[in-house]
């Protein structure tokens, strides 16, 4: 896989290594440094302006987050205000929409923590982290429908 | 994708990356001004607030970006993560002090 570079050479991003134009073969590949050959190990890495589309699509990713992010407040702060309490359990309303706020708070953080990562190892060409904002989210959301659905048993 | 066919790389343009990432920041803006609205009914101030964010996320979509340049803007980004985090905070402090409520009848 490999993405463009500024010049008419193609980088390969998780290698660090470029490919020149009409190179087919793996004897193609050169390093950083334009030498022939594969086995060198990486030198330490080059901060270079990644290609515009990636950059533009680390900040739509980001948006997306944001997205999530306010629709988990707006979810939690519904559920605290706008739906019918539990009977006899007036903590029953708060149980399910405080966490889903606080939830929706740590995703705005870690969205943009996230996208600094992901735009720094754009720069270096390096791999990108793997987010662990969708495990964080899936869990935090089974968790209060399990509480939500206990808490709507019970109230019956 | 005549570029591929002639083994050369991919042209720096990004094409529709830029119009994409436009309407993401449209879509954010409107996610703002929907919160906000429903805040307006119930709480004057905070609403407000929040649709004044949803002007200045849009402002940020459009502006700062001089001719759509690709190049990467952290200052707008930290605003709309820092705003989200300062709405969650507000909608805490609605839940746990806020007055309570009998919810709303369907």
């Amino acid at each position: 896989m490999w993405i463009a570079g500024p010049g008419p050479e193609v980088k390969l991003w998780y290698r660090g290594r470029t490919r020149l134009p009409g190179g087919g073969g793996k004897g193609d590949e050169t390093d950083a440094s334009g030498q022939a050959g594969t086995s060198r190990p990486a030198q330490p890495p080059a901060e270079t302006e990644p290609d515009a589309r990636y950059t533009f699509a680390n900040e739509r990713t980001f948006l997306a987050w944001i997205r999530t992010a306010l629709a988990l407040v707006a979810a939690g702060l519904a559920i605290v205000q706008l739906l019918p309490p539990f009977p006899g359990l007036h903590w029953g309303r708060p149980a399910i929409g405080i966490p889903l706020i606080v939830l929706g708070g740590l995703v705005a953080v870690l969205s943009y923590l996230e996208w600094t990562a992901n735009q720094r190892a754009l720069r270096r060409g390096q791999p990108l982290h793997r987010s662990r904002l969708p495990f964080l989210l899936a869990v935090v959301i089974a968790v209060v429908a399990v509480v939500a659905a206990v808490l709507a048993a019970v109230s019956r | 994708m005549r570029w591929l066919r002639a083994g050369r790389a991919p042209p720096d343009d990004p094409g529709l990356a830029r119009e994409r990432t436009s309407l993401a920041w449209t879509r954010t803006a409107v996610g703002f001004a929907a919160i906000g609205a429903a805040l307006l009914h119930k709480y004057v101030t905070v609403g407000v607030v929040v649709l004044v964010l949803s002007g200045v996320v849009q402002a940020c979509g459009r502006l700062g970006r001089p001719g759509g340049a690709g190049q990467a803007r952290p200052g707008p980004l930290l605003i709309i993560a820092l705003a989200v985090t300062g709405i969650a905070l507000a909608a805490l402090a609605i839940a746990v002090f806020g007055p309570p409520s009998s919810g709303m009848r369907l």
